[in-house]
């Protein structure tokens, strides 16, 4: 019964999370305006006359994972806004394990990574016509992506002491993640030393299995390192939150 | 009876900083409890404590039978809190708002439509309640935290400054609210920095400065405790600024304290027939006349003056003060 409880309690924390986030037509789309943007500046490329077809397909898969990454860590953001507001301090006096905070919390982040990441995909798709391989395999590394980057967005949530730092420490991590993490330019054509630095980035894990999700190897390779970018950031993130929860 | 709260050497450490200092006190069921301290005194911070928010460095609570070391989860499930400020989801509607809240505390769907219909109408706030809550004044804000506060029929409501940044007529609403629930059996913690507030509500008042509780009893008690103590009030004529003549009076002889209070110089001593002709003859001397002078019942304010050695209201706060206060607030807010 009560294990039961406690992921209720995680499941309304989330919806009441992403309640106050879909509330607001215009965050939805201001927050997907910036991917829409940017595919559409990028498939344009020099001298062309003309939306280069093949970078796109390789564009679009690189656009699904960092949207990902937008929307799950804007959506965890919410921790510092609540915190700054005081609404956090409903949700502690009321009988609810820490636990459960955590897990409404992540899960939150999770399925706004995921979501925003369908539109994108979505749109690729309608007016691109890229096509994935399996459509489960896609959902699987977003749902995998969008857990880690959630992740990356409590430490950050959880180290910030108001919105506007965890905003500039966000974007600190955000933008180098997106130019480095194979969404624009391909890994492999780098140069020294950036090659290792997108190794470290789990977006490059991301967009990779997005690539390549015919390629079972390959994908498997991706699916470890993001499980490990997962499990790696939701403990730093949970012992995070977990100390200034239970001060 | 058990006591309701029952708070055993209660200590907060922030670092090296001691925000609550081995309070004890105990909140008698049916009772309402004022903690009355100027800002950065302790009042938040202990409240937290006592609601299983925030851990106590050393000592505990006991919540109707439980501690909040052991069983935090037990007593908040038995205390509703009314923060300072309000805490709703700005971007929710009241209802929605209502909703989620009676969801954390397990109520079922029925349960939760009943109880928010019940509040709603209580609070008058049934007409807005698919609002977003953003758009409220700050009184149906407070309206809306104490029915959300509410709503899982608590058996201890702990309020921190129920009507601080209210306008008057607000306040007296919230006041009355209090005493409706204090009489239908709930047992009210309540903080305040306001001495009439503690003294129009509670039954008994525990008086907190620097995080330690200094005094504890009934307001009247409270009020005779500055035994001995008399105050003298005086106004000087045509002049605007009283506050130049305080420095001077402090001086004579026999004088223990004065403020100034309300535009009256207020002179607290154990001897008034002695200081009242000093007092006339040095204003006198130094060119003013006295236009009103009267002595004056001693109120909570003496007592709060008596024990502190400062007026609650004209203090600023000191540095330390307030990294007190904004830690009791920060982390979480």
């Amino acid at each position: 019964m009560r294990p039961f409880v406690g992921f209720m309690h995680a499941v309304w924390i989330a919806e009441n999370d992403l309640r106050q986030s879909f509330k607001s037509v215009r965050h939805v789309v201001w927050s997907l305006l910036f991917p829409i943007f940017m595919l559409f500046t990028f498939s344009f490329r020099y001298g062309a006359t003309g939306p280069d077809v093949q970078f796109v397909n390789y564009l679009i898969p690189g656009i699904v994972g960092m949207t990902a990454m937008f929307g799950s860590i804007n959506e965890t953001m919410s921790i510092v806004w609540d915190k700054s507001l005081g609404v956090f301090d409903r949700i502690l006096a009321a009988p609810v394990s820490s636990t459960s905070i955590i897990v409404g919390k992540t899960m939150a982040g999770a399925v706004m990574g995921v979501i925003s990441a369908l539109v994108l995909l979505l749109i690729g798709r309608a007016l691109f016509g890229v096509s994935f391989a399996n459509i489960w395999t896609v959902l699987l590394i977003l749902l995998l992506a969008s857990f880690s980057f959630t992740g990356i967005g409590t430490i950050i949530s959880g180290l910030a002491s108001e919105p506007r730092e965890a905003m500039m420490l966000s974007n600190l991590l955000r933008f180098p993640m997106m130019f480095l993490g194979g969404v624009f330019f391909p890994v492999e054509n780098m140069p020294m030393p950036l090659p290792y630095v997108a190794r470290a980035l789990p977006l490059t894990y991301a967009t990779d299995a997005l690539r390549a999700s015919g390629n079972p190897i390959a994908v498997l390779i991706d699916v470890v390192a993001l499980l490990a970018y997962t499990a790696g950031t939701m403990l730093v993130g949970s012992q995070i939150l977990m100390r200034i929860m239970t001060r | 009876m058990e006591d309701a709260i029952h708070v055993q050497e209660l200590t907060k450490f922030y670092g090296s900083l001691l925000a609550v200092d081995h309070v004890n006190f105990s909140v008698k069921s049916k009772e309402i409890f004022g903690l009355l301290g100027p800002n950065g005194a302790g009042k938040t911070t202990s409240i937290r404590m006592i609601c299983g928010m925030l851990r106590p460095t050393s000592g505990t609570a006991i919540v109707a039978g439980y501690d909040v070391n052991q069983k935090p989860q037990e007593v908040k499930r038995r205390i509703g809190l009314v923060p300072d400020i309000s805490n709703l989801f700005g971007e929710l509607s009241a209802r929605v708002n209502l909703d989620f809240t009676g969801k954390l505390y397990g109520l079922d769907k029925k349960t939760r439509r009943q109880r928010i219909d019940q509040v709603l109408e209580l609070f008058k706030l049934k007409e807005r309640q698919n609002d977003l809550v953003k758009y409220y004044s700050k009184g149906m804000h407070r309206r809306l935290t104490i029915a959300a506060a509410l709503l899982h029929q608590p058996e201890i409501l702990v309020m921190d400054e129920p009507t601080s940044g209210l306008d008057a007529q607000t306040a007296r609403l919230v006041r009355e609210i209090i005493l409706d629930l204090n009489k239908e059996g709930r047992a009210i913690l309540l903080t305040t920095h306001q001495i009439e507030e503690a003294e129009r509500l509670a039954h008994r008042v525990g008086i907190i400065d620097h995080g330690n509780l200094i005094a504890l009893d009934t307001p009247e008690k409270l009020r005779n405790s500055s035994a001995g103590v008399h105050a003298l009030e005086i106004r000087i004529l045509g002049d605007v600024d009283q506050q130049k003549w305080i420095p001077m009076i402090k001086e004579a002889d026999g004088v223990d304290k004065v403020l100034l209070v309300e535009g009256k110089i207020r002179i607290l001593s154990k001897d008034l027939s002695r200081i009242i002709p000093v007092v006339v003859s040095l204003v006198d001397k130094n060119g003013g006349k006295i236009e009103n002078i009267s002595v004056a019942q001693p109120t909570l304010e003496d007592a709060f003056i008596n024990l502190t050695g400062k007026s609650i209201r004209e203090e600023p706060m000191s540095k330390e003060e307030h990294v007190r206060s904004r830690l009791a607030r920060s982390g979480l807010r």
